[in-house]
């Protein structure tokens, strides 16, 4: 059973202003998993709390980055938000796989937090791991899932030698060609505000434990990996909660010739949108659709449309 | 008429048609239906190394995207690496007949004579001028889509294929395809018309170079990758007029997601699974016309043998590809054509 260790801290508080805390709670395992609460004290929203999830090697900070992302811009709409670090992200205790972020850890924060009813917005590859374990589940009433792969396509040069050097982030902020590399795969093209992809790249993310780094670069080359007696593709495939799929085309980590066929496969309405910078603003990389200067323009509003929507 | 008003424009603006060099030999092989087919003939140079290699452009052009110039020419290239190769212009394009009624050649043409006629008359023709049994084949957008047509309805003589930036869906929900699927109904009123796009372009041609970041760039090339004025280039001579039933077939993908012929009767996509010719799908990861989700699923699509290629730097490209790049990009004789022929090459060894 869980035993969760409430830390409440409020990080920033003051009368009428969005209120953030931040708790740990422990998975069965021991392992200890970050939550990020976001409300505005007196805000009451009818519509079920939010949970946001980062993807693989990500943290707290692709929701909420100095003060900006789309954590804080769903609350200034009124609703309830949480953001998890599942093992391996942020804060939480070390990640040496990825099944169990999904299997265990998720379920345990949404049990701990005694959230009956959420919406879900999830993001790259453990976005597609989220929805292959939970998207049947009747304890979510909507979901927006951010370039969540599906379909088998070998990944890039640049993806491979990244993972196979054991996708480590940290080796990438301490040189230019790594640098380089972020930006191809993160922030192609990005319009973000001047300083925050070299800052999101020191502060925002997370090594990946080499086991990780190897599970995914299998998943990336063969396109699905073995999840509860079936493969991720097979479960996504049962995905038949309401859903927007929203697609950057300049990401390079999760790319969205991978993603875009949840449509055509899960069973659920699944509602898709393409950026590109044809229709003005941006491509969006797999960092600028979080953090990027058009977000709040182009990404949160449809976010925010779509979940503020009252049924089902 | 028509050109010279194009010319004048080109002239206006420093620009000129460059001619097609001596050794272009010019083909008019004749459909069934009775329409004259432009070929343009490129001999090897120096030892042959493989079969002869048919390339066709997309809508609203002509066989001046596969050969701009002697910088940009895909077909040129092909030569110089000694494969035979071969233009075409769709008809109503290029050099091909125009429509003329009083001729037998009437409106309207849709995306299906493309599959039925145009390319089965421009295969055989060059089989039979080169006796191969078969050709290799490279599509830029709607010419791939062609060649995914062809196939899937049983078409042969293809021995191995390329298709560059080829959707086979048109609906990913961007803002572009919900102006056209609002607009272009009422602009394409009906399929028995010739839409001027050729005469827009000519007008729009001089203030190509001006503006560094729009429409244009952001719709069709890169920069990065294509130097403006080889832009501007292949708009003063590398547009056609665009059949007003090929652009309603085509809408139609927008509306319906389903990549039919025109009566519903052939579904394309799904007979792509029958394809056996090996079949390279080429993409480029900034592609605004034919996404690269898009171009993936008509590789999805595919039976195989098949493989897939995307443009990148994260690949190893030197700048990213957007749609007109992948064949008149400074770079693409080695980031694209040299892929494309390496695949040919796999399975047909010199």
């Amino acid at each position: 059973m869980i035993s969760p260790v409430v830390v409440a801290l409020v990080l920033s508080a003051s009368p009428g202003d969005l209120q953030v805390s931040h708790r740990r709670v422990n998975a069965p395992d021991g392992v200890a998993l970050a939550v990020y609460r976001y409300q505005r004290p007196g805000v009451v929203s009818s519509l079920p709390p939010v949970v946001l999830v980062p993807d693989v090697g990500f943290s707290r900070a692709a929701w909420d980055f100095e003060g900006r992302g789309l954590a804080r811009w769903l609350s200034a709409t009124g609703r309830l938000v949480y953001v998890v670090e599942l093992r391996g992200q942020g804060k939480a205790g070390p990640g040496l796989a990825l099944t169990p972020m999904v299997t265990v850890d998720l379920p345990s924060v949404l049990d701990a937090l005694k959230l009956e009813r959420i919406d879900l917005v999830v993001h790259g590859w453990v976005g597609s791991l989220v929805l292959a374990v939970h998207g049947q589940s009747a304890r979510i009433r909507r979901v927006v899932a951010l370039n969540t792969p599906l379909f088998a396509a070998p990944p890039s040069a640049l993806a491979t030698a990244f993972l196979a050097d054991g996708g480590r982030f940290s080796t990438l902020a301490s040189s230019p060609s790594g640098a380089r590399t972020f930006h191809e795969l993160f922030a192609l093209w990005a319009e973000l505000p001047s300083g925050t992809e070299q800052a999101f790249l020191s502060t925002g993310t997370r090594d990946l434990s080499r086991p990780v780094a190897a599970e995914l670069l299998a998943w990336m080359n063969t396109g699905d990996r073995p999840l509860g007696g079936q493969s991720v593709s097979a479960r996504l495939a049962a995905l038949d909660r309401p859903t927007l799929l929203l697609l950057g085309l300049a990401d390079g980590f999760a790319p969205p010739e991978q993603c875009a066929v949840l449509r055509e496969r899960a069973p659920g309405p699944v509602e898709l949108h393409t950026f590109s910078r044809a229709e003005g603003g941006e491509d969006f990389s797999h960092l600028s659709m979080l953090l990027g200067r058009e977000a709040p323009k182009k990404v949160f509003p449809r976010i925010g449309a779509f979940l503020g929507e009252a049924a089902p | 008429m028509r050109w010279g008003w194009l010319l004048l424009l080109a002239g206006c603006a420093g620009l000129r048609v460059v001619p097609l060099p001596p050794e272009a030999e010019r083909h008019r092989p004749k459909t069934k239906d009775g329409w004259e087919i432009a070929l343009v003939r490129y001999r090897p140079q120096g030892p042959v190394t493989g079969r002869p290699v048919l390339l066709c452009h997309g809508i609203s052009a002509n066989d001046r995207n596969m050969d701009l110039d002697e910088r940009h020419s895909m077909a040129r290239w092909f030569a110089a690496q000694g494969r035979e190769a071969w233009t075409m212009s769709l008809r109503a394009t290029g050099d091909s007949d125009r429509p003329d009624p009083s001729k037998g050649r009437a409106l309207p043409i849709f995306f299906d004579d493309y599959w039925e006629h145009d390319l089965p008359t421009a295969i055989a023709h060059v089989r039979a001028v080169t006796g191969a049994e078969s050709i290799d084949y490279a599509g830029h957008s709607m010419g791939g889509m062609i060649a995914y047509a062809y196939l899937s309805q049983g078409g042969t003589g293809l021995h191995a294929v390329a298709t560059l930036g080829a959707p086979t869906r048109l609906d990913w929900g961007t803002g572009l395809e919900a102006i056209l699927a609002r607009l272009g109904p009422k602009v394409v009123s009906s399929p028995d018309v010739l839409l001027p796009s050729q005469l827009g372009a000519g007008l729009a041609a001089p203030f190509m170079t001006v503006v560094r970041d729009g429409p244009f760039q952001r719709i069709f090339y890169n920069p990065e990758s294509t130097d403006p004025s080889t832009w501007q280039r292949l708009v003063v001579y590398g547009t056609a007029d665009t059949a007003g039933g090929t652009a309603r077939q085509l809408l139609a993908l927008i509306a319906t997601g389903r990549f039919t012929s025109k009566d519903g009767a052939r579904d394309f996509r799904a007979d792509m699974a029958r394809i056996r010719t090996p079949v390279l799908v080429v993409a480029g990861k900034l592609d605004r016309v034919a996404l690269t989700p898009a171009v993936m699923d008509g590789y999805g699509a595919l039976g195989g043998p098949k493989r897939w290629l995307l443009i990148t730097r994260a690949n190893g490209a030197l700048g990213e590809y957007g749609h007109m790049d992948l064949v008149i990009g400074e770079r693409a004789p080695d980031e694209v054509f040299r892929p494309v022929l390496d695949f040919f090459n796999l399975h047909d060894p010199p």
